[in-house]
């Protein structure tokens, strides 16, 4: 018996053992095969909307452990890369640029590796010539923007230009190219989006979605080569011209940006929004709106991220953590977005324009003094709380929510502590003063409820006596909840182009510098300046800081021009703290003090930093960036 | 009874693959100076983005280096180092450039460095005068080039310099110096009232750099003064 079963076993094993020759060819029942997918043009768009998805876009998603933040737990704290420039403190964090911020290496290459296979299946794919073109032009501006991010993070990058057949290990090992030809792939990958994409307009890459792409990639190139000099740095990466470029490819850069950028604009597809302002206050609420819809100006966007679904990866989370602590709605971490007064001070005045314009707080018109209140200075009494921001740059107004405005119908009141009449100042400290039938509170309000500056209750008010308003939705109140925002961002809009247009012609001394400065003063105009300035590197920097504040941009500014490491030299951010002096009772006064932002410690950039380091070289086998 | 067996068995199994971590603890260590080669004073340094020395473990290819910061008086310790051979350079700093050296750390190693500063800092003094710190000093240059500025520095930290600082007076200089030339640089203490609060002691360092790439100040040793 027993026998006879090892016999039928021994019998059948033949069989058994050839019926599984294919079991390593068996295709998953439950996942889609690239041929499958690629066979229908709809598997295309999916696949390509991911891809889509995947762009290193770095707008309200993108923080400092990456882009598209807001899967998982998306709790950061309300902390954003504009906090980490002059442009804004958190209400609480002093935190600064560490190691293992803005990294972009492991999504980098998945990125491209699914461009990659897109890029070789195109050719199979059973779809007419035109949409062929167009897929070839969107995948190489996919791929453009992915190495565009990769060589402004860590200089020359290995390139990998097509799929990698999988060999040996040894195979896959691709080393890095200099920095210049990372530079270059990515103008040139530019160039074969440019030569193929249509001129449509909607929420996919068209040509000049392509061109705005290489103005920008090629301002940094240039920039980086015009002014690496001033942070040099030293080790095998900078020998093997891993990082850094020449002096000398400046020019060329320079005038890949200012022909890039010239085709966008004799396109005439597009303009400014609203582009003739009656006054000061229109200016403001067009450039509010422009960056609370994008969609109602689609002259001025070329390349828009949508977020439509709430509470999902397609929405985010600014409302919640930047709309002002009056108007939380229950959310428990508002407010924390804090414009600082450095940047405040940077918009100019109609009085004067032309230049940066400082607030001037006290009569002898000094505006370094940081040493907090003083008695004995002559402080000017303004009626308002804001009244002292009256000429400044509407942009100002449509960016920042100032002490004493109106925001939701309802006014914001930000206001650090009162004067006593005798004198004696009581600041960023709860109290109360009763003077005849009237009682004062130091934060403008009696309840935490009813005011948004300067209190540190829960980390939610201004500590700079600014709170936020650019990309914040005024029309509906905050939802108390994770991805609930559904403002869509302008990646690319035009007026970036003309200023980097600009850019390019000043500081290279080439292409027409009467448009340039045309175009530098028509954004000008567009936010109610009357006279204008002409065409100077100061000029260009300063209408940079301000037309694109907060739109993640003053980070790789700082980068490319090689600026950090002067700028944030010991730095300090600071704020205006606005008083109400009881001195002047009866009549409602309040006068301004400027110190440096409380309870922060300066902050110092290390000029390594201007390059992130590259992770896994002991696997990978790269050459590390210098210092890390 | 099979069922114990089998329990016996695993637990058995489970305890012999648990092992408390075995790697030793780095046990050796290196410290040193930094020591000017004409004068045998130890070279001032700053302890942020100050010198820093590169160290490279054999044995591992590619390697990622260690760098060890240097204390603001000129002297370094590193005692929880693995005791192996290195490649030691000192890196970004601000006297002329040494050569790398293979060195062996075991516990307890010294390494100095002998080194020609960019600047030496001399006949320097620091004093109140009025409402004022004023700083005297001349400037020797050991390499030719610009000095690019000079500053004084504040702080209530004795390892002031420029990188840690709460109140400053720099000025450009952008040019070769002579070395009898007396500079002066000041400190006026009221209109830094806010940091500098009088009845507080304060440490307060002269600094100089050259241009150089990638170099770092060089300094005369800080001194506390009560304000």
């Amino acid at each position: 018996m027993k026998n006879q079963k090892i016999f039928i076993l021994m019998v059948l094993m033949p069989f058994l053992l050839s019926s599984c020759q294919k079991v390593l060819d068996l295709k998953p029942t439950d996942k889609l095969q690239p041929e499958q997918l690629f066979s229908d043009p709809e598997g295309v768009k999916v696949y390509m909307a991911n891809l889509y998805y995947q762009l290193p876009i770095e707008d309200f998603t993108f923080f400092r452990q990456g882009v598209n933040f807001n899967g998982g737990d998306p709790n950061n704290g309300g902390f954003a890369p504009a906090m980490v420039t002059d442009e804004a403190m958190h209400t609480e964090f002093g935190d600064f640029i560490g190691n293992d911020d803005f990294k972009w290496w492991e999504q980098g290459y998945k990125l491209i590796r699914e461009v990659n296979l897109m890029i070789d299946v195109i050719p199979t794919l059973a779809i007419n010539e035109a949409e062929k073109k167009a897929l070839i032009g969107e995948s190489a501006f996919i791929r453009a923007y992915a190495y565009f991010s990769l060589a402004k993070r860590y200089g020359g990058v290995p390139l990998i230009k097509g799929s990698q057949p999988y060999g040996s290990p040894e195979s896959l090992k691709v080393p890095r190219s200099t920095e210049k030809e990372t530079w270059d792939f990515v103008l040139q990958e530019c160039d074969v989006a440019i030569e193929n994409l249509g001129t449509e307009k909607g929420r996919r890459a068209n040509k000049f979605t392509a061109y705005a792409l290489k103005s920008r990639a090629a301002l940094h190139a240039a920039s980086l080569a015009k002014f690496g000099s001033r942070a040099p740095l030293t080790g095998d990466a900078v020998t093997k011209k891993l990082v850094g470029l020449d002096a000398a490819t400046a020019a060329g850069y320079y005038d890949a940006c200012i022909k890039a950028s010239q085709a966008v604009i004799a396109s005439g597809q597009y303009s400014l929004f609203r582009p003739n302002p009656a006054n000061p206050a229109e200016a403001a609420e067009n450039y509010r709106l422009l960056f609370e819809n994008p969609n109602s100006a689609p002259e001025e966007a070329i390349f828009v991220k949508g977020y439509a679904l709430p509470g999902t990866s397609l929405g985010h989370n600014y409302d919640i953590w930047y709309q002002p602590a009056q108007l939380a709605n229950g959310w428990p971490h508002p407010g924390r977005m804090n414009p600082t007064l450095d940047l405040v001070d940077t918009y100019e005045s109609y009085d004067a324009p032309g230049k940066s314009a400082p607030i001037v707080t006290t009569s002898d018109g000094i505006t370094g003094d940081y040493n907090g209140y003083s008695p004995t200075k002559n402080y000017i009494r303004y009626d308002s709380p804001n009244a002292i921001f009256a000429n400044k740059d509407a942009r100002l107004w449509g960016t920042a929510v100032l002490p004493g405005t109106l925001w939701k119908n309802t006014p914001i009141i930000i206001q650090a502590g009162y004067v006593k009449p005798n004198g004696e100042a009581v600041i960023r400290v709860k109290d109360q003063i009763t003077i005849g039938n009237n009682t004062f509170h130091t934060y403008g309000a009696a309840s935490v409820t009813q005011y948004s500056g300067f209190d540190t209750y829960g980390g939610n008010n201004t500590r700079t006596g600014f709170s936020f308003k650019k990309f914040l939705n005024q029309q509906k109140p905050v939802v108390a909840g994770w991805n609930q925002s559904t403002t869509d961002f302008m990646e690319f809009r035009y007026a970036e182009v003309l200023l980097n247009y600009a850019e390019a012609v000043v500081e290279s001394g080439t292409g027409d510098a009467v448009l340039a400065a045309k175009v530098l003063n028509d954004i000008r105009k567009r936010a109610a300046h009357t006279t204008n300035e002409p065409l100077t590197v100061e000029n260009v920097q300063r209408e940079r800081r301000v037309e694109l504040s907060f739109e993640n941009k003053r980070f790789w500014d700082l980068i490319r021009r090689r600026e950090f490491h002067t700028e944030f030299n010991n730095r300090s951010m600071h704020t205006l703290l606005p008083l109400q002096d009881l001195r002047a009772l009866p009549a409602t006064k309040y006068i301004f003090v400027r110190v440096v932002v409380p309870n922060t410690n300066p902050r110092t950039f290390e000029p390594k930093t201007y390059y992130r380091y590259i992770p896994g070289i002991g696997t990978n086998g790269l050459v590390q960036n210098p210092q890390y | 009874m099979k069922k114990i067996h089998i329990y016996i068995l695993a637990v058995t199994l489970a305890f012999s693959a648990c092992k408390l971590d075995n790697l030793e603890k780095p046990a050796a260590g290196l410290s040193g100076k930094f020591i000017d080669a004409q004068t045998n004073e130890l070279v001032q340094q700053d302890i942020i983005r100050g010198t820093q020395i590169e160290l490279k473990e054999h044995g591992y290819d590619p390697v990622s280096s260690q760098f060890l910061v240097v204390k603001t008086d000129g002297t370094y310790e590193n005692s929880m180092l693995f005791a192996n051979t290195y490649t030691i350079q000192p890196v970004r700093g601000n006297f002329i450039a040494v050569e790398p050296q293979e060195f062996k750390i075991s516990p307890g190693s010294t390494l100095d460095f002998k080194v020609v500063p960019y600047i030496r800092i001399r006949e320097a003094s620091i004093t109140k005068t009025g409402n004022k710190i004023v700083a005297t000093f001349k400037i020797q240059q050991n390499i030719i080039s610009n000095v690019k500025k000079i500053g004084l520095y504040a702080h209530v930290d004795s390892r002031v310099g420029e990188p840690m600082r709460q109140a400053a007076t720099e000025r450009e200089l952008n040019a070769v110096t002579d070395a009898n030339q007396v500079y002066t640089l000041e400190i006026d203490l009221p209109s830094n009232s806010a940091v500098l609060k009088p009845g507080n002691q304060y440490y307060f360092r002269i600094g100089a750099l050259i241009d150089a790439s990638e170099a770092k100040l060089n300094y005369a040793p800080a001194v506390r003064i009560t304000i």
